[in-house]
């Protein structure tokens, strides 16, 4: 349900996703699962670092997430670091990716809060998978947008946990034309 | 808001229900506290259903305002950021084209 939104979403914002055209399963260096090239409209899943089909969902989703934002939004990746982090932020936060059980699974234990924790950190290590910049660059960069970022949850209008809040979160997108003509 | 007369809740009744019955889990309990730091308030989705019934058994003008109102607070509770970016008036204009010979 988390794919099925997302690619809703991008069909309704004109960007309708193509397997051909928009997917590319590449072979990658290091550890790498996956990533989103603005310049050519394509995800890049690298097909050597993708553990499992519970992996390939959640490196899909988050990749389309960036796909989504780079569909609706003037995203400036390259020339601007805070809209990078912004996008990153939203990746991590509404893919699963903190989800409680993958940070167990990471040995990262926390709870009170721990999330918004795993969404900074995470975010700040796919800039520098990705930017030549250093550290402390990055993390200001997602310091400065994270309460924006972390709080914009489109198209999913909530944090999808699991599954259940994914469907209710499609459930909703489907039901948007009767919502808003109703309030 | 649509006029009385065509008017209806923006969500079926049985969608509040299940979004209350979510929200008093303890699955969502977890989530919310590992998120948030705090327990959840899930009081207003019971208001919302209750509002939702009224107006279905009796199309109550009441039960109407109060499902609109809280609805638009949930717009408004979510939109209160601003955007780091600018939003697209279309999409990109190189989305659909062919990949180039040096993408392949």
């Amino acid at each position: 349900p988390y794919v099925k939104l997302l690619l809703d979403a991008m069909k309704h914002s004109g960007c309708a996703v193509s397997k051909e055209r928009h997917f590319s399963c590449e072979d990658c260096d290091g550890n790498v699962s996956g990533g989103f090239d603005a310049s050519s409209s394509q995800i890049v899943l690298c097909q050597n670092n993708v553990r499992s089909q519970a992996h390939m969902d959640r490196v899909v989703t988050h990749e389309l997430i960036h796909a989504f934002d780079h569909c609706r939004a003037h995203v400036h990746w390259f020339s601007n670091v805070r809209h990078l982090a912004c996008s990153e932020i939203r990746a991590a936060n509404l893919s699963g990716d903190c989800s409680l059980v993958n940070e167990i699974f990471r040995l990262h234990f926390g709870l009170k809060r721990h999330h918004q924790t795993c969404v900074r950190d995470r975010a700040i290590l796919s800039i520098l998978a990705v930017r030549n910049i250093s550290k402390d660059i990055a993390e200001k960069a997602v310091d400065e947008v994270f309460e924006s970022c972390f709080h914009d949850h489109e198209p999913f209008g909530r944090i999808p946990h699991n599954q259940t809040y994914a469907r209710y979160a499609h459930r909703d997108f489907q039901n948007r034309d009767r919502y808003y003509s109703n309030i | 808001m649509a006029d009385s007369g065509s008017w209806r809740p923006p969500r079926p009744c049985e969608t509040y229900r299940a979004e209350w019955k979510l929200c008093r889990s303890a699955g969502h309990f977890l989530h919310h506290y590992y998120v948030h730091g705090k327990r959840p308030a899930c009081e207003q989705w019971l208001r919302d259903l209750a509002s939702c019934r009224d107006w279905e058994e009796r199309r109550s003008a009441e039960a109407q305002q109060s499902l609109c109102e809280s609805e638009r607070a949930r717009v408004q509770a979510a939109r209160k950021h601003t955007l780091v970016w600018a939003l697209r008036q279309s999409p990109p204009a190189d989305w659909h084209l062919p990949l180039q010979e040096k993408d392949k």
